[in-house]
């Protein structure tokens, strides 16, 4: 049996407790990019968003956490497995600690002449710059943007997967742009100038 | 709307009301600009991320999973149809373990077996056996009834006699009187068994 056109997470779901492989394909290839992302953007390492997208699908087919369609979609109870997983394993892995990226590896661009970050945010640098501000978030702020923001669920699934309310949700979307912020003006502000001021070592 | 009510309204749409708010706070403003053109980097790192997935290898491993799942599912349902069967058929030997119990709890120390030809082989104090034979309407001379729906005993079939106990008001199935004050006593009675061991006739001692 081949996907129907228009064919609802829920009619794919309940297919897919009938047996039909063709759904779960379907299910799979419609959702496992965002999981896959947010895994990636969470935990930082492509083997850890491998093994939670994974996981999540397996949990899915096990039926393990009892999906309910009353208290939300299944797009943010894939994300809310997600999370749990990421967080499970950011546990034993080390504390709940931003990603630190290599500033020095991917170098940062030229400060822009009228010294503003946001000036061109859309340039490849300045798209890198982002990144790193993103994964550099505190997981709390981290989430909502990368759920909010890159992935454009919406508030209501987004509590869903975070377990809180939508209000909290928005709050916490709110900060972690105004941290985003003044990460990128951080970023660019001291750097510059250190540049501008090289260490001397002094030769006797 | 002052900025603390603007900002609380963030990050929903803004509506009339925050625009005009927008116009009148210069700070406001400039903030508001710097918040837009985060949006749209974020907006520009979505669309670069948008095309970034899992590798098929995790696609294959969830298929894999998933026929496998199927797999011990189909094979343990079938395990799940036997058992309704064999739950039948257990009770069913209890049933007929029961009954052989019942039927011999009195059984005498050797059974008597009488061959329709021979007479009585192993019987010390019965007399020789003429049960109820297919020429037989009612009764034999031994004194043995057949039982209602019964076969018939067949020329040169080997048959057992056992004895056992049982209530008075099995007679009525011979269409022996019983008299009800009596009915739930116990008789002795020989119970003839055919070849297939089924009961073909009784005799009641007493």
């Amino acid at each position: 049996m081949s996907q129907r056109p228009h064919e609802t997470d829920q009619e794919l779901l309940a297919r897919l407790r009938n047996g039909d492989e063709q759904a779960f394909v379907a299910l799979y290839r419609r959702r496992q990019g965002a999981i896959y992302r947010f895994a990636l953007h969470m935990g930082g390492s492509a083997s850890l968003a491998e093994d939670i997208t994974q996981e999540v699908f397996l949990t899915l087919l096990r039926n393990e956490w009892g999906f309910d369609p009353e208290r939300g979609t299944l797009s943010g109870y894939l994300f809310g497995i997600a999370r749990k997983l990421v967080l499970r394993h950011l546990e034993r892995s080390r504390p709940d600690v931003a990603l630190e990226p290599d500033f020095e590896e991917g170098g940062l661009p030229e400060p822009a002449a009228n010294q503003d970050p946001l000036e061109e945010l859309t340039h490849r640098e300045s798209l890198d710059a982002l990144r790193r501000a993103v994964v550099t978030l505190p997981r709390r702020y981290r989430e909502v943007v990368v759920l909010c923001d890159l992935e454009e669920v919406d508030y209501a699934d987004a509590a869903a997967a975070l377990g809180c309310p939508i209000g909290t949700v928005r709050s916490r979307l709110h900060r972690a742009r105004a941290l985003l912020l003044d990460k990128l003006t951080q970023e660019r502000g001291p750097r510059h100038g250190v540049q501008r001021l090289k260490p001397l070592r002094c030769e006797i | 709307m002052n900025c603390q009510e603007f900002w609380d309204a963030r990050p929903e749409p803004d509506n009339a009301e925050g625009r005009q708010h927008l116009l009148e706070c210069d700070e406001c403003a400039r903030r508001m600009s710097r918040q837009q053109r985060l949006e749209a980097g974020l907006g520009a790192l979505r669309q670069e991320w948008r095309t970034v997935e899992a590798p098929p290898r995790v696609e294959q491993g969830v298929v894999a999973a998933f026929r496998s799942q199927q797999a011990h599912s189909r094979s343990r349902s079938l395990r799940h149809a036997w058992v309704p069967l064999f739950t039948w058929a257990t009770a069913a030997a209890c049933l007929v373990a029961l009954a052989l119990l019942l039927v011999r709890p009195h059984e005498p120390p050797a059974a008597h077996h009488i061959n329709r030809s021979g007479g009585i082989e192993l019987a010390a104090v019965q007399p020789a056996a003429s049960a109820a034979t297919a020429d037989d309407d009612e009764s034999s001379s031994d004194g043995f009834l057949p039982l209602p729906d019964a076969q018939r005993i067949a020329p040169g079939e080997s048959v057992n006699v056992v004895r056992v106990e049982v209530p008075r008001s099995a007679m009525l199935v011979v269409g022996l009187p019983v008299n009800p004050e009596r009915v739930s006593e116990l008789v002795e009675a020989d119970v003839m068994l055919g070849s297939d061991g089924l009961a073909r006739a009784v005799r009641f001692v007493q």
